[in-house]
This record gives C-alpha cells, structure tokens and sequence, in this order.
C-alpha cells in the first residue's frame, strides 16, 4: 500500500436490496490516483452491485448502502444520488442500458454534457471524444440503436467521458465482444488514463485482458473480496490462474464454486 | 362545411388536452389521470384572476397561464416526486386519488353553477365566417391557431434545445440519464408544468368559449383516447389520435344521436386497445403487459 491517500476508498460497504437482499457485504477497496484498477468475479459475484454502489442508485433500484463508506477524494459519497455523483467527478459505463438508442450518436453525446457548458466548449469536448473513437464521427448522425456492439461500447465510453470524470468507472466491457475488439478498448482506455490522466475502476469476468493493463487487482466472490494484489501477484496467483485465467489444466475452465474448501487466504475485513 | 370546421376545432381542443398526457408519460411512463381535472383548475384560475384584475383582462390572461405552470410544477415537488421509485400503477392511482380530491375543492371553492369567465374578463366571441355560410367563433379559432403554435413550439423544443434533449433522455432511460449528470427531478417536474401548462390553456379557451362548470371533466377524458389511440409517447401520434377521435365523435353526432357523442371516444379506445395496444405512433416495447 502506497502512503498517499486513495482516491477512493470503500470501507466496508454493504448493499442491501429491497431491505431484505444483501448483495454485497464488508466489502473495502482503494483506489488510488492514475492507476487502473480490475475488479475481478464471476456472474453473481457482486461486482455490478459495488460499481452501482460507487455511482449512486436511483429510486427505482430499492437499495441502499446500509453500512460503511465510500470516500471519493475524502468525502463520504454513500447513497448520493447519479447525478450528484457524476458532478462530482465519477462517471460509470453499465454493463447494460449503456446508451440512449433512442437518440442519435450526436444526441447520445450533447446529453452527456454537463450543464452549463456553451456551444462552442460542447463542441470542442466532443470531437475530443471524436478524436479518441473516429468510428463515431462517421456514424454521427445514426440512431444509436443501429450502433454494433464495439460501437456502443465507444459511444458509453465517450458519453461517460463527456462528465469530465477523474474516475471513470466501467462494468464488463468486453461482454459480447471479439476479444480482438476487447484488446483494441483496452487499448484505448489505457490511452485515457494516459492522455486524460484518468483513474480507472475495471469489472471483468476474465482476467485474461484485464490483468494486462491492470496496475492493481481485487477478486470478489459472493459478495466478499477475497483477494488482491498487483498484476504480478494475482496473475502468478494459483487460484486466480485456475479460475479466472483458465489454466487449471485437466478439465475445461472451473468455478471457484466447484471447490469445496478454499485454499487461498480469505481476506475480508470485519 | 360546417361538419370540417366543427372537426378541426374539435381536434385542436382535442390535441391541446391530449399533449399534456404525452409529456407525462412520455417522460415518466405515468399516466395522469387528474388532466382533466388540472385543465378545469386552470379554467376556474382563470375566472378568479378575472374578478380580481377587472381592468386588466390581459393581465388575468396570463397570470392564469403562469400560474398552471407553476401548479404543475408544485404538484409534482410536493406530490409525485415522492412517487418516483414506486411502481408506475401506485403512480397513477395517486393522479385518480389527486383528481378526486381537486374535483371536490373545486365545488367547495367556485360551487359547481356554470361560470362564464368571457363575461367576466368582458371579451367578446363574435362569430367568424369562413365562406358558404360556414363560421366558427372567435374564441375557437384562437384554439386551432394556439393548438399548433404550441404542437410546434413542443416539436422544436424536443428536438433542439437541450432540456427537450435531456426530457428525451430521461424518458428512454432513467437510470443512464441520471449517471450522466441529468437532473431527473427537475426534468420530470418540468414535464408537469409543461402539462398543466397546456392543459390549463386548454381549460381556459374551452371556457371562454362554452363556459365553465363540472362536465369540463369529461372533456379532459375524452382526450385521454385521443392521446391513447396515438400512441401516448407521441406528440404527432396525439395530433392524429385527436383527428380520429374527433371524426368519429362528429360523425355520431351528425349520423347516429348527439345523446352518444361522450361514448364514442371510448369506442374507439376499446377498438384501438384490441387491434394496436401500442397506439398509432407508439413504441411497441414500451406496453407494460398486464
């Protein structure tokens, strides 16, 4: 652990749906400034709800973070709302319902500017988007319905952009994609981090991608972290090898579920 | 002749009341049941700015226009923002439970005798002729001409300026508007007043025209078909819905029994419901199943 202090913090955060359904429990993780961070599981594991956690729910979602913190640059932002979130410097791409498809790519983007801003720096904060992903600037005028599956991922990620985040958040980028377009996104948001001087939090069922861009890991399962560490100690890991990376060898790729007592050091706070 | 004009001001009232119910639902999926009883609201405003600014009939205008605005805009902050994250049914049965409670301060407030806010403001309704023995009133053809300056103006505001974009957002996707920055209470609070708005204008010619008393409710119903029939997330949809509407309640007037006529746009909202359950222009997805 570096001295400096993250840029975002959870401290054992819980998430509770419904008031009855605890999606996440004692769950702590920091990130700190400039790096990439990966976020590992498998489905049900509990990453979707910590993203959510961090970029605030809305009414209709019925949860709640009952317990602990989420300190964004200090500041406890636990059950903010979206958009007070977003304004505050944290923009998410979901996983799902990523784009407006109602709305053409140009729309898609206009909407993501923060209010306030001018024409003239609308217009200039979207071709720097269109910069990054020129695909876009062609489809410009398109439904974004229409968009294929790499593009909607380029427009999410530019919309999300267009908040003028410090922490860019993203939930399963690579789901449904060729993994040759998922190494071309990665590619791209290490370019962000670079360029924009971003900091980003990265979901991923696979390791396989991921961990190749990755500064720091943390593996989540059944709504408890169990693990983390740099790229070089969860890649040489033997667990996340044999679960995430699909080299158990012998059989096709395992679950972690599938074993019946962990071998790995748990690692859970509380 | 008479039988068109009658149809075209039939739809501009139609397509006034009509749009209030799109831009609700069409932000937030919930159907306002109370429009019609927040038309006559703006209506009854309308007369009471009147007795009180007698020499500036104006000045009572547009007092009552903003002061629908603003109605609507209050109900939703104290009222239905309180709704939002609750299932869209419990949503409408509020408006129902609203539309009650407004219709009965109404009767204790203004007494349910028929008014007539025209006298009051002391503005004339002269007939105007149209060629061949055809005419419609004043007050009626400033209907038809508010009707479209307002379906335009909405039609410009949606799809250029950013709150129209921003209402559009919101009503494709919640969830992703508000990650994006997008202040969902103050767009959802601005389609309520955009609603009353135009609803309350559309009270308030109704009035001036025909006067002023309970049956302005059904009214304010007979335009929820319209609105469906089109397709209920369509502002052109409701234009057509009201066209429809309107024909058909004219020509059961003229042809069958005018007794019927409150009916009619219900017929066609059973017919409509049982073919095409979207609507006109409506989007096929968007049906929430029962």
């Amino acid at each position: 652990m570096t001295e400096s202090p993250p840029m975002l913090r959870l401290e054992k955060v819980e998430v509770v749906y419904k008031k009855v359904i605890t999606a996440i429990q004692g769950v702590s993780l920091d990130v700190q400034q400039g790096q990439i961070v990966v976020f590992l599981g498998t489905n049900g594991a509990g990453k979707t709800t910590t993203l959510r956690a961090i970029s605030g729910f809305i009414g209709t979602d019925d949860a709640w973070v009952t317990e602990g913190r989420i300190l964004f640059e200090g500041q406890d932002i636990a059950n903010w709302p979206p958009q007070k979130v977003a304004n505050r410097g944290i923009a998410l791409v979901p996983e799902r319902e990523k784009i407006f498809e109602t709305l053409t790519v140009m729309d898609n983007l206009e909407a993501s500017v923060g209010a306030g801003a001018s024409r003239a720096t609308r217009k200039r904060m979207i071709d720097t988007v269109f910069d990054h992903f020129p695909r876009l600037a062609t489809a410009k005028t398109r439904l974004a319905g229409y968009l294929s599956g790499g593009e909607r991922q380029m427009l999410a990620i530019g919309s999300a952009l267009l908040c003028e985040p410090r922490l860019l958040l993203v939930d399963e980028m690579s789901m449904g994609l060729a993994p040759r377009l998922v190494e071309e996104l990665l590619d791209h948001i290490v370019t962000l981090k670079k360029t924009l001087g971003l900091t980003i939090l990265l979901v991923e069922q696979s390791a396989h991608l991921a961990l190749g861009i990755a500064d720091y890991g943390y593996v989540i399962e059944n709504g408890r972290i169990v693990l983390d560490g740099t790229r070089e100690r969860l890649g040489g890991h033997k667990d996340v090898q044999e679960f995430y990376l699909g080299q158990g060898g012998g059989d096709a790729r395992k679950s972690y579920r599938e074993v019946k007592q962990y071998r790995r050091s748990r690692r859970w706070y509380g | 002749m008479q039988v068109l004009a009658n149809l075209v001001v039939l739809t501009a009232i139609y397509a006034l009341i009509s749009c209030g119910y799109v831009l609700i639902y069409r932000v937030s999926r919930v159907l306002n049941l109370a429009h019609g009883e927040l038309m006559m609201l703006g209506a009854y405003l309308l007369f009471t700015l009147a007795s009180l600014f007698k020499g500036g009939p104006e000045l009572a205008f547009a007092g009552a226009v903003g002061l629908s605005l603003l109605v609507g805009f209050v109900l939703y902050v104290v009222l239905m923002r309180k709704m939002t994250g609750e299932l869209v049914i419990a949503a409408v049965l509020v408006t129902i439970a609203l539309g009650i409670l407004l219709r009965g301060l109404m009767v204790l407030i203004w007494t349910a005798r028929d008014l007539h806010p025209i006298s009051v403001l002391g503005w004339k309704n002269p007939p105007v002729p149209l060629g061949g023995g055809t005419s419609i009133s004043s007050v009626a053809l400033a209907t038809i001409l508010v009707a479209v300056v307002l379906y335009l103006a909405l039609m410009l505001f949606f799809r250029y300026t950013r709150w129209g974009l921003q209402m559009r957002a919101v009503g494709e996707r919640p969830l992703l508007a508000a990650q994006r920055g997008i202040k969902l209470h103050a767009v959802y609070a601005l389609a309520w007043a955009l609603s009353t708005f135009s609803g309350g204008l559309a009270g308030m010619l109704l009035a001036l025209d025909s006067g002023l008393g309970s049956t302005m409710v059904i009214v304010g119903l007979k335009a929820f078909p319209a609105a469906l029939v089109g397709g209920l997330d369509s502002l052109l949809g409701a234009v057509v819905g009201s066209f429809i509407v309107a024909a058909a309640e004219i020509l059961a007037i003229h042809f069958i029994d005018p007794l019927i006529s409150d009916v009619v746009p219900f017929v066609v909202l059973i017919a409509m419901l049982l073919v095409r359950p979207w609507g006109l222009f409506g989007t096929k997805e968007e049906i929430e199943r029962v």
